[in-house]
């Protein structure tokens, strides 16, 4: 068992480095990663699940606020976009970070186009993230199932 | 709470500090939570502003800091500070993705300790527990000066009284700490840990000398106590004079008697007739300008002085500190609320809080309503006084941080050891007190405990790094206008705002 446990914690660096060099992770998540011990095993795994939670509903209410026919509130999708920054910021999710901030610039300019495409951009963007982490996480369930311990990876 | 069990919780301070978090994101909130508990805090979360304000209003006492989202549906994350800081008197510190300065200056404008930026990461959650310290070191100063007796000497300048109050408290502090959270001024020599019992004897030995005949030599001979010296005796003494001192000018200062008889009805004690409702000058406090904004904002007056508050002439809600004679916002508006921490004021618990909070703009007078005062024994009520005082003084030792006026002002860089920030962020909070009239005189080189006048917050800020200076142009907004809870006090802010 230990070649097996050894091949897929080698696949779980790689595909965690990865994951930090396609910019889909940053410094925020190891922080996160750091706060899961013993007494809170699935804390990564509980908080990504609550911000994927959160992502839908933001992403809903800007569809939503965009959606309107007539005049558009721009600060009511600005209060989504700024709370998802929020979140996105504090699990280390860069890419939607990063697509908020450009995201909030549109509201800001109360740019319709802008808004919208960004809205799309960041729903692909989450979606994806979410496949990743799952592929992630599902790789830390394999390792253990093999009687092994998950690596800490270490980001340069 | 009694004070055992109070020096007690500080022996572990900030370990199991607690702390209530608000944050309607569920992800910040758990990660927030998750962190804090981390740091070894005792942590409530709710995702709601109204859930919050009533967990705080259900008992004052709960938690010993908020830490609140600025964005939240249902409630404005500023006006929840600010209802926080009106009615429990607790730190509040803001989080927000938002870096814009200009929210961090509204957070500031409207009372808080501290402004963070999201992601929080846990350093800055493991010193959030110098505000608590910071505030109760203020409430601590608070008290011992309601609780000092006056001489009947209306002369005193506030500023010495100030001066001495916050040697006393400094004094007392360290002297607590000193063995409870390893000194903060390490540099400091061993200092004489003045316990109930050493100043009791104090008080009995100046009581029966007298206290105008008080000299150190005296006092010592008649405490005879082992390895006190003189100069032991005659730093206390010192204090316990300014304490006096402060007492009677903010008695003087006070227009009616209420407080007086609001003090002696709490403690029982006869009263303190001396104070001459002589008007107060500005200069009676220390400061003037400075610091009452910080009153309704700090909230610690709030629950030091509950009973100067309603007897002060309009613009000295807050203990007498007044700002530059500008209007104060109404009492009402002052959160009366005795204390948020009860540790400061063991003798003040139940009794005061209720008239206190019930009658916002008048406390009920229930005795002497005369203006001018019999005379007592001064002894007797010195006594009684400085055991408050000192009850208040070693019952609550949490260090606090003052910023050494304009020359030590780099000192506390140095001063404070085990914590950075905390030095860094110097006691604004507390030092409001004793704000700008505070220079000179108060040259107490207790480790953190420094009083920053406008000048030197102003220079600090200019020279220390950008998130320091961030720190301080808050705090010292903070202590240098009026509560921006009263609405009506904008423009002063905006005036207050050009000394930065």
């Amino acid at each position: 068992m230990d070649a097996l446990v050894a091949q897929l914690q080698m696949q779980y660096r790689n595909y965690t480095v990865s994951l930090y060099q396609q910019g889909f992770l940053d410094d925020q998540f190891t922080e996160l990663k750091k706060l899961q011990d013993d007494a809170s095993p699935d804390f990564v795994a509980e908080v990504l699940s609550l911000f994927f939670e959160d992502c839908v509903k933001l992403i809903g209410n800007m569809a939503r606020a965009l959606d309107q026919t007539g005049t558009v509130d721009f600060s009511q999708v600005g209060a989504s976009v700024h709370q998802l920054k929020g979140s996105s910021s504090s699990v280390g999710a860069k890419r939607v970070k990063g697509l908020c901030i450009t995201f909030k610039e549109y509201c800001e300019a109360n740019n319709y186009e802008g808004c919208v495409r960004c809205l799309q951009q960041v729903d692909i963007e989450f979606k994806a993230l979410q496949t990743k982490l799952q592929d992630m996480f599902n790789l830390e369930k394999q390792i253990i199932q093999a009687g092994g311990k998950v690596p800490q990876v270490d980001i340069n | 709470m009694t004070v055992e069990h109070d020096i007690e919780a500080m022996d572990q301070f900030p370990v199991g500090m607690r702390v209530l978090a608000v944050d309607d994101d569920q992800t910040c909130l758990r990660i927030l939570e998750t962190l804090l508990h981390r740091c070894q805090y005792h942590v409530t979360t709710t995702d709601k502003a109204q859930t919050a304000l009533e967990l705080l209003r259900e008992n004052k006492n709960k938690f010993d800091l908020v830490i609140s989202d600025v964005d939240m549906p249902d409630m404005d994350g500023f006006k929840l500070l600010e209802r926080v800081g009106l009615e429990m008197d607790s730190p509040v510190i803001m989080l927000s993705a938002h870096s814009d300065p200009k929210y961090v200056m509204k957070g500031v404008k409207h009372g808080a300790c501290d402004y963070m930026l999201k992601p929080v990461r846990i350093e800055e959650l493991k010193n959030i527990w110098q505000h608590v310290v910071r505030k109760s070191k203020f409430k601590k100063m608070k008290s011992i000066v309601t609780n000092g007796e006056s001489e009947g000497n209306s002369d005193q300048n506030g500023v010495r009284a100030n001066r001495k109050r916050k040697d006393q408290s400094e004094e007392e502090d360290e002297d607590e700490e000193e063995e409870e959270e390893q000194e903060r001024g390490n540099e400091k020599k061993p200092r004489v840990i003045w316990t109930r019992e050493l100043h009791n004897k104090f008080l009995a030995a100046v009581d029966h000398v007298g206290v105008k005949n008080a000299v150190p030599k005296k006092i010592l001979e008649l405490m005879n106590v082992d390895n006190l010296t003189r100069e032991n005796v005659g730093s206390h003494l010192q204090k316990f004079r300014l304490a006096l001192k402060k007492i009677n000018n903010e008695a003087n200062m006070a227009a009616a008697n209420s407080h007086f008889t609001q003090m002696s009805s709490l403690k029982g004690l006869g009263s303190f007739h001396h104070y001459r409702p002589t008007p107060l000058g500005s200069s009676q406090f220390h400061g003037g300008a400075a610091t009452m904004r910080h009153y309704p904002s700090n909230r610690t007056f709030a629950g030091m002085f509950p009973h100067f508050k309603s007897s002060l002439p309009r613009n000295h809600n807050d203990g007498g500190y007044m700002l530059q004679g500008k209007p104060f916002p109404s009492l009402e508006t002052l959160h009366i609320t005795n204390n948020n921490n009860n540790k400061a004021f063991p003798s003040f618990t139940s009794p005061q809080s209720s008239p206190l909070v019930a009658s916002s703009n008048h406390l009920v007078l229930e005795g002497h309503q005369q203006s001018s005062f019999p005379s007592f024994s001064p002894h007797l009520e010195i006594n009684k006084r400085l055991e408050d005082w000192s009850n208040a003084v070693y019952s609550n030792n949490i260090p606090q941080s003052n910023v050494h006026s304009k020359p030590d002002a780099l000192e506390w860089n140095m001063d404070t050891t085990k914590t950075t920030s905390f030095c860094r962020d110097t006691d604004f909070g507390s030092s409001n007190a004793a704000q700008a009239d505070f220079l000179d005189p108060f040259q107490m080189k207790q480790q953190h405990e420094n009083i920053l006048d406008p000048m030197t917050v102003a220079e600090l800020s200019r020279s220390s790094s950008a998130d320091e200076g961030l720190f301080m142009g808050q705090q010292k907004l903070e202590n240098n206008f009026m509560a921006s809870d009263a609405g009506s006090l904008d423009d002063i802010v905006n005036s207050m705002m050009t000394q930065v």
